[in-house]
């Protein structure tokens, strides 16, 4: 089943059993640090690779910025 | 007088009292030039959401391999923000450092001094190492200490304002209190700022604007590292104490003048 999840408050279509990897990939989230929340709960960074989306799921994505 | 004077902060040792932000650059290339020239070892981050039809430069491909990450809490205004926002960074891989700031107030860029506290016995809880940004509080600061933080950060004067140590007399009480490293943070304008910061016994100071907004944010940079290091030096030599009268640094007897 295919689907959809929001993205930083935008929504993304995702493909069946996508992972936080791929999605974050085809998003061209390349950086070396992507932060991710997902349905308020931060996700590991060793599991962005086996995490498979859920349509409606909810996701933050961040990053390191300029800051003092 | 030994030279191994090592910044030490939840065990871990420094070379560098200077830690830096890395906010209001013109250019990255410029803030990596900027970095490095100031031999910091510690270099402040914020953390935002990724803007997906603007993502712009990434940042991290001009940070140093070699430095401390310590990712922020800024644009936080609660201590559940500052502890969601902090709990992401270290999911993410950012080190499970953070610089603790909670801030509701957008005129002045003031901390929340209850917030700030009940964020921080949070983050200590789950095994974060902080370092809070304070009003210059000596009361707040051994609560702070209780609670296990592993620096207390008071600001000389209002972010960004460059105004120097206006609420030095506070500091002076933190400084001489202080159980944990003192880092004077926010405010500074000059490297004579931080020099007088470490002259008094500010274990470190944190500058972000004095840099990255001088006409030469490199040259400036390495005049913070030279001034944070002789502020330190002269504070380990021991200041001579003021006197009211004037004492002649010549011999008196035998002057030249007379038959």
């Amino acid at each position: 089943m295919s689907g959809h999840v929001v993205v930083n408050g935008r929504e993304q279509p995702v493909g069946r059993g996508e992972t936080l990897a791929a999605l974050l990939e085809r998003l061209g989230v390349g950086a070396r640090y992507a932060l991710v929340e997902r349905n308020g709960e931060p996700v590991e960074r060793a599991r962005y690779a086996e995490v498979r989306l859920e349509d409606g799921d909810s996701l933050v994505v961040a990053r390191p910025v300029a800051g003092g | 007088m030994n030279t191994h004077d090592p910044l030490v902060i939840a065990g871990r040792e420094f070379r560098s009292r200077l830690l830096t932000g890395t906010g209001k650059y013109d250019t990255f290339e410029t803030m990596r030039e900027a970095l490095a020239a100031s031999g910091s070892q510690i270099v402040t981050v914020a953390v935002r959401r990724i803007d997906f039809d603007a993502p712009g430069e990434d940042i991290t491909a001009f940070l140093p391999e070699d430095v401390l990450l310590l990712p922020n809490t800024s644009g936080c205004e609660t201590a559940e923000e500052a502890v969601r926002s902090a709990r992401l960074a270290r999911a993410g891989g950012l080190p499970d450092w953070v610089k603790l700031e909670v801030i509701p107030d957008p005129r002045y860029l003031l901390p929340d001094p209850v917030e700030t506290l009940r964020a921080a016995a949070q983050l200590v809880e789950e095994d974060f190492t902080v370092l809070p940004y304070v009003l210059p509080d000596p009361v707040l600061q051994k609560k702070l200490e209780e609670v296990g933080c592993a620096t207390v950060m008071p600001l000389a004067a209002p972010i960004g304002s460059g105004r120097g140590l206006k609420l030095r007399d506070a500091i002076r009480i933190m400084v001489e209190q202080a159980e944990v490293p003192l880092v004077v943070d926010a405010g500074l304008g000059a490297p004579s700022h931080a020099a007088e910061a470490m002259e008094m016994g500010a274990d470190a100071v944190l500058v972000n604007t004095a840099i990255a907004r001088a006409g030469d944010p490199v040259a400036m940079a390495r005049a913070f590292r030279l001034a944070v290091e002789a502020g330190r030096e002269a504070h380990r030599a021991g200041i001579m104490e003021e006197g009211s009268d004037a004492a002649a640094s010549s011999p008196v007897a035998g002057a030249i003048h007379g038959a």
